[in-house]
């Protein structure tokens, strides 16, 4: 069994996971490695380069831990819109 | 001043032709329904709103206050430009929330959260500071492009603030949002490639990476090119606190809504994605390629350092990255470079004339005074509401020289008292709208005693941006608390229906089992 769960059916994927608390730890890292590494290598300094080089490889473990997840949310949400959109023009509405 | 050769007018002229085509071209999906004037009907692809963020958030003042940091602070500066960060968290929390809401607006949403009185006055309050915003913002870039066309060919503040946006505008008008993000996705990619020739041509011309690194060290100004040469901890004009507070708000400003000013805009592009998953993504990856592009921008500043280190005006250093470009290309280039600076001021202009028309019409017009107004109606007050903030915008923008500073103070109302209310909107079922409402009103007062009046007075000493955040959201918690639980919590009902429907994270434990015990969710 992986450390991270790969398959999700939309009931699961509703709950917050180890998942969810792994991506908004490693997204801001990302953020931080693109802008502290994308101006060194810029400026071609080897550093720039490895920090940006781990940025790069973050972002791809990081699409590969939440992008199954978000797909299985939003299968089960679109299923649902239709209605939904329904609903919301009558909750909404100032008056009858 | 810039002498255009035949060539260099060519490409302007043809870009702009471009870029106003793609917009127009739009007209019949555009004018469909108010979704597809707003929103494009719910249905992009990820990349689209993605290239919109990026461009939107590229305007003409950008690079002048990328560059006024940097100069100054080396790449300890780019954490100015941070404040970004919120997408990072935002893109797989309120995002997701604000995406399954359907609200077109986050004044909308404010009447989907709270509801009876509160939810009315807040979902008033923010249309209607949204439609000045808008409009502020619209002025402020305009006549930074009046000032980039003053630079360049002398030409009057007013012929740079009213010639473009007015080109832009006949997209806007034509085609409303479909309009804003297919121009929006071809800017994007003319200003991304312009700002990666422009920066890597300016290095090159200060004798390459290794001489600017080089040259740094010689000059006894390595420290720029650390990213975190701090004053100390409080001490200095660059202390530690100031950073980690800036990672503070950035950063757990994602959890919830409205606590940057960008999240306005970038509601409105993650409403327009197809799917939740589309709307994470496009502002993560948005968000990212500002960010890389701050880092580009940021080299290409400290090679204009090396070549120019004796400058002490802002004004004079602000225009650091448009000086690399115009001073340096060749003929014929310039046009060019033009071009994309054109693009990346209507990109801005695009957005926030259709931002600001949709609080006027779905807000205000289609919630308060005509309920039942049909598609057609709608679309066309949506024009009218796009006309009213271009021509607001040119008043805006011909006095702003005189209310920058009231500007600067508008933005950090957005900031401050409301971040913290931003968050336990999305993450505490017990906040309520009496709660947020007070929040609001409150910042309003403390944040002119806190800013100006008492330092005024010699009451308080004026304080540093970090202490005035941290000052006024102490001060906010000390009413909206309180009037949160002395008023009444929300409607069950209506927590249960938003809560079923959103999926909010965080403290939502009553609502969660009132919604199971009406069989409307499962416990997984």
């Amino acid at each position: 069994m992986s450390f991270v769960k790969r398959d999700w059916t939309p009931r699961q994927a509703e709950e917050w996971t180890k998942e969810d608390t792994i991506t908004v730890i490693i997204s801001p890292l990302i953020y931080m490695m693109i802008l502290v590494g994308g101006a060194m290598s810029a400026l071609l300094m080897a550093r720039g380069f490895v920090i940006f080089g781990l940025g790069i490889v973050l972002m791809i473990v990081m699409i590969n831990i939440i992008n199954p997840k978000l797909s299985a949310i939003s299968k089960g949400f679109e299923e649902k819109q239709k209605g939904y959109i329904e609903e919301l023009e009558k909750k909404v509405r100032w008056e009858d | 001043m810039v002498v255009f050769s035949f060539l260099d007018w060519f490409w302007l002229v043809a870009f702009v032709v471009l870029m106003v085509g793609s917009g127009v071209r739009f007209y019949r999906l555009g004018k469909r329904s108010e979704s597809d004037f707003f929103l494009a009907g719910r249905g992009l692809p990820w990349w689209l709103p993605a290239s919109s963020v990026y461009a939107t958030h590229t305007a003409t003042d950008t690079p002048m206050w990328v560059s006024g940091v940097v100069y100054r602070f080396g790449l300890s500066g780019l954490w100015y430009t941070f404040y970004a960060a919120w997408c990072a968290i935002s893109a797989f929390v309120s995002a997701k929330i604000f995406r399954r809401s359907l609200a077109y607006t986050q004044a909308e949403w404010q009447s989907l959260r709270f509801g009876g009185m509160s939810g009315e006055l807040l979902r008033g309050w923010v249309a209607g500071w949204q439609v000045f915003i808008n409009m502020f913002v619209l002025g402020w870039v305009g006549i930074a492009m009046g000032k980039v066309c003053m630079f360049m060919f002398g030409w009057p503040l007013w012929i740079g603030l009213i010639v473009f946006s007015s080109a832009c505008a006949i997209y806007v008008l034509a085609a409303g949002y479909w309009g804003v993000v297919m121009a929006d996705f071809q800017q994007g990619i003319i200003a991304f490639i312009m700002i990666l020739i422009v920066s890597f041509w300016g290095i090159h011309s200060a004798g390459g990476a290794g001489h600017v690194v080089e040259r740094l060290h010689e000059m006894g100004q390595a420290g720029k090119l650390n990213p975190f040469n701090f004053t100390g901890f409080f001490g200095g004009d660059f202390p530690a606190a100031w950073f980690l507070t800036m990672l503070f708000i950035g950063i757990l400003g994602g959890l919830g809504m409205g606590t940057a000013i960008d999240w306005f805009p970038e509601a409105q592009r993650i409403q327009s994605a197809r799917t939740v998953k589309d709307a994470s993504w496009c502002i993560w990856a948005g968000s990212a390629l500002v960010i890389f592009r701050n880092a580009v921008w940021a080299a290409a500043i400290l090679a204009f350092f090396v070549m120019y280190p004796d400058l002490h005006e802002v004004r004079d250093y602000e225009m650091a990255w448009f000086r690399l470009g115009f001073e340096n290309l060749p003929s014929g280039m310039l046009g060019f470079f033009f071009a994309a600076i054109v693009a990346i001021h209507i990109s801005t202009i695009s957005t926030h004339l259709n931002l600001g028309a949709v609080y006027i019409t779905r807000d205000l017009y289609h919630h308060y005074m005509n309920p039942k107004a049909r598609q057609e109606q709608l679309v066309w007050v949506g024009r009218i509401g796009t006309g009213i903030l271009l021509l607001g915008s040119f008043i805006f923008g011909s006095i702003m020289e005189n209310i920058t500073e009231w500007l600067i103070f508008a933005l950090w109302i957005m900031a401050a008292g409301i971040w913290l209310p931003g968050i336990l909107q999305v993450i505490w079922w017990r906040f309520n709208g009496w709660g947020y409402l007070s929040a609001w009103v409150s910042n309003l007062v403390f944040s002119w005693l806190v800013v100006w009046v008492l330092p005024a007075f010699g009451v308080l000493p004026e304080l540093k941006d970090y202490h005035q955040f941290w000052l006024l959201m102490l001060l906010g918690a000390l009413v909206f608390i309180p009037v949160t639980f002395l008023t009444k919590p929300e409607d069950m009902n209506k927590l249960v229906r938003f809560y079923v429907m959103s999926r909010p994270i965080g403290w939502w434990g009553p609502v969660r089992r009132e919604a199971v015990r009406q069989g409307l969710i499962e416990e997984v």
